[in-house]
């Protein structure tokens, strides 16, 4: 059986990325936190990927292929601390990949990416420009995550490397964004915007990355869900009440309780919630096949509160 | 203003009309007796019977909604059928809208250019009424926002909703390659805020429109616009203000900004549209921007031959 070492493996999605897997391949977990809920007969270690023992995991494990989930996805912690951990482990593990023959490597950047703005085309194929950090400089390191690993591609082809860029992830078990988002008590919308928001399960995510390990994928692609809704509806779908701000003070406001950790994401978000960032996923769908089996009405009940 | 009045009784039956020269009699401008006409149209049946008539054209439109009634643009048809009755009432009672040769628009994907004047996109809203209401079939038109519109708190919801979209190259593409009708109007801000002297004079066309209809060879149908170039007389532009407020400029006009934002409702003008002959342009998209002014300026002269047709027929402003 081939083996796949999953990295962020104490993850919502780590766990249902390994169980998917499970069932075909062996499966090893690496995530700085252990893996306290690790699928049953895997071994998982509790190393950070920048230190030398992850390269011993790797030079012991020799696994035929790598799903990079570990990054840190939350801003609780200190921005720099986050950059590092995310950019350097990222580096590190592409280099210990290289060096250890592994064949594969997949790894999960993020549809935020492409950044929000009224220019964006309805559907934002995988060659435009990846300009978060205009706008929103606190997820500046997803997008030198992205560029390292599409980087890989070219630079080292014998790793088949493939970046994976989802929509909006909802689900019971997954630590998203758009989670803790709509699982707010008030859930701050901006006044008068209303924008289309794509989903995805979170089960369908799991499947399209194993799909990404079992077939070989070579590139950068998309990852879309059934559809999009508008955020008030989803807002409503999941049970939550929006919370309606006017624009100018919002930003003022969202920057404020960011700084004093009232609020789990920086202002950066409302554009996000102004401008509609949806996907073209042609390019996946063709080279695996991939249909999603959860609709939008699913997506959301699995999170209604 | 001139042409002949429409008499009008402005009792109710059974009262004999009050003789001339008393107040309620015929005026000899016309204006008045236009919103005489504007009031007695306002009854309950009226939005029964326009509703209706929405809804037989709205059937015709295909549109691909998820569970929730959207598109996947944002548009919803239960929000397009509530803001096209406001459309439609407009279209009926208050610009009074006359199409001529609305059959020359091809079925399939067609980019509609038209001239854009009157402070306040009403001339989109009409000539999407128009494709809706007299098109045989029915025909929604898809206008094309720009980035600044995305921008606005409630009205890019609304454009949204209507199906309206940011007329970048990319969406343009898209629509047009499934089959959608393009409403485009090359002036730009410049049309939309021209000054009452330069009415009827087509300000600079973005040449955008060209470059797409060559990629996608689609046909272009000119459309002129008699009447919006009068709804809301331009005496100046104030740029500095405008950007304040994130537009491109703060028009100056008789009514605006003295009576507030009510100011830039647009006089009840007749809006007159005359639809050209389809035009097929053949070439490069990339080609250098002299060749592509060719073909512009084939559409524009298609339009003047309009302007003064129109202008020559109509008996006046308002009527």
């Amino acid at each position: 059986m081939e083996k796949v070492l999953i990295t962020g493996i104490a993850g919502g999605l780590g766990r249902i990325v390994a169980g998917c897997l499970s069932q075909e391949h062996e499966v090893v977990g690496v995530d700085t936190a252990g893996a306290p809920h690790a699928v049953r007969g895997n071994k998982s270690y509790a190393v950070d990927l920048r230190k030398p023992e992850f390269e011993e995991v790797i030079r012991s494990e020799r696994p035929q292929a790598v799903v990079h989930l570990g990054f840190i996805r939350h801003f609780r912690g200190s921005e720099r601390e986050r950059h590092q951990v995310n950019v350097e482990g990222t580096r590190s593990l592409i280099a210990h990949c290289v060096k250890h023959g592994v064949e594969r490597l997949v790894v999960l950047s993020s549809g935020y990416v492409y950044g929000a703005f009224p220019e964006n085309p309805y559907q934002i194929d995988e060659d435009a420009p990846l300009s978060a950090s205009r706008n929103y400089p606190e997820i500046r390191d997803l997008v030198e995550v992205d560029s390292l690993a599409s980087a890989t591609i070219w630079r080292h082809p014998d790793l088949v490397t493939s970046v994976l860029r989802p929509v909006n992830a909802l689900g019971p078990t997954i630590d998203s964004t758009v989670r803790a988002y709509l699982a707010q008590p008030r859930v701050p919308t901006v006044l008068g915007f209303d924008p289309m928001l794509p989903f995805i399960h979170e089960a369908d995510l799991a499947t399209a990355i194993s799909l990404a390990v079992d077939r070989r994928l070579c590139g950068v692609y998309n990852v879309v869900g059934p559809g999009e809704a508008p955020v008030h509806t989803a807002i409503e779908e999941t049970g939550g009440t929006a919370w309606p701000i006017p624009d100018p003070p919002a930003r003022w406001l969202f920057e404020r309780l960011f700084r004093w950790g009232l609020l789990p994401y920086p202002a950066g978000l409302l554009d996000f919630l102004k401008f509609p960032v949806s996907l073209a996923g042609e390019r996946f769908e063709k080279a695996t096949g991939f249909r999603c089996q959860y609709g939008l009405p699913e997506i959301f009940e699995s999170v209604r509160r | 203003m001139s042409g002949p009045v429409r008499a009008r009784t402005l009792h109710r039956s059974g009262e004999a009309a009050p003789p001339a020269g008393q107040p309620g009699s015929r005026s000899p401008s016309g204006f008045w007796e236009t919103l005489a006409d504007l009031a007695d149209a306002f009854q309950p049946t009226l939005f029964r019977r326009l509703g209706e008539e929405l809804d037989s054209c709205i059937e015709h439109i295909p549109a691909e909604v998820n569970e929730y009634g959207y598109d996947r643009y944002g548009f919803h048809p239960g929000a397009f059928r509530r803001m096209s009755l406001t459309s439609a009432l407009f279209y009926r009672h208050y610009f009074r809208v006359e199409t001529y040769d609305i059959d020359r628009v091809p079925p399939g994907p067609v980019l509609l250019v038209c001239n854009h004047a009157g402070q306040l996109p009403f001339d989109g809203m009409m000539l999407g009424a128009a494709m809706l209401l007299e098109a045989k079939p029915p025909r929604m038109v898809r206008p094309m926002a720009e980035y600044w519109v995305s921008r606005l708190p409630f009205v890019s919801t609304m454009a949204a909703r209507m199906g309206s979209m940011v007329g970048t190259r990319e969406n343009c593409t898209r629509m047009l390659e499934a089959g959608e009708c393009v409403m485009v109007f090359p002036e730009g801000v410049r049309g939309m805020n021209k000054l009452y002297s330069q009415r009827y004079e087509l300000q600079r066309f973005g040449l955008g429109f060209v470059r797409l209809a060559l990629l996608t060879r689609t046909p272009i149908v000119p459309v002129s616009l008699i009447g919006s170039e009068e709804q809301q007389p331009g005496l100046a532009n104030l740029k500095g203000f405008g950007r304040l407020l994130g537009m491109p400029a703060l028009p100056i006009t008789p009514t605006f900004p003295l009576l507030g934002p009510l100011g830039l409702m647009p006089l009840p003008v007749k809006y007159r549209f005359y639809f050209g002959e389809p035009l097929r342009f053949e070439g490069d998209p990339s080609d250098e921007p002299a060749a592509i002014q060719e073909h512009a300026d084939v559409v524009r002269e298609s339009m003047e031959a309009m302007f003064e047709r129109g202008l020559r027929e109509r008996e006046g402003v308002f009527r």
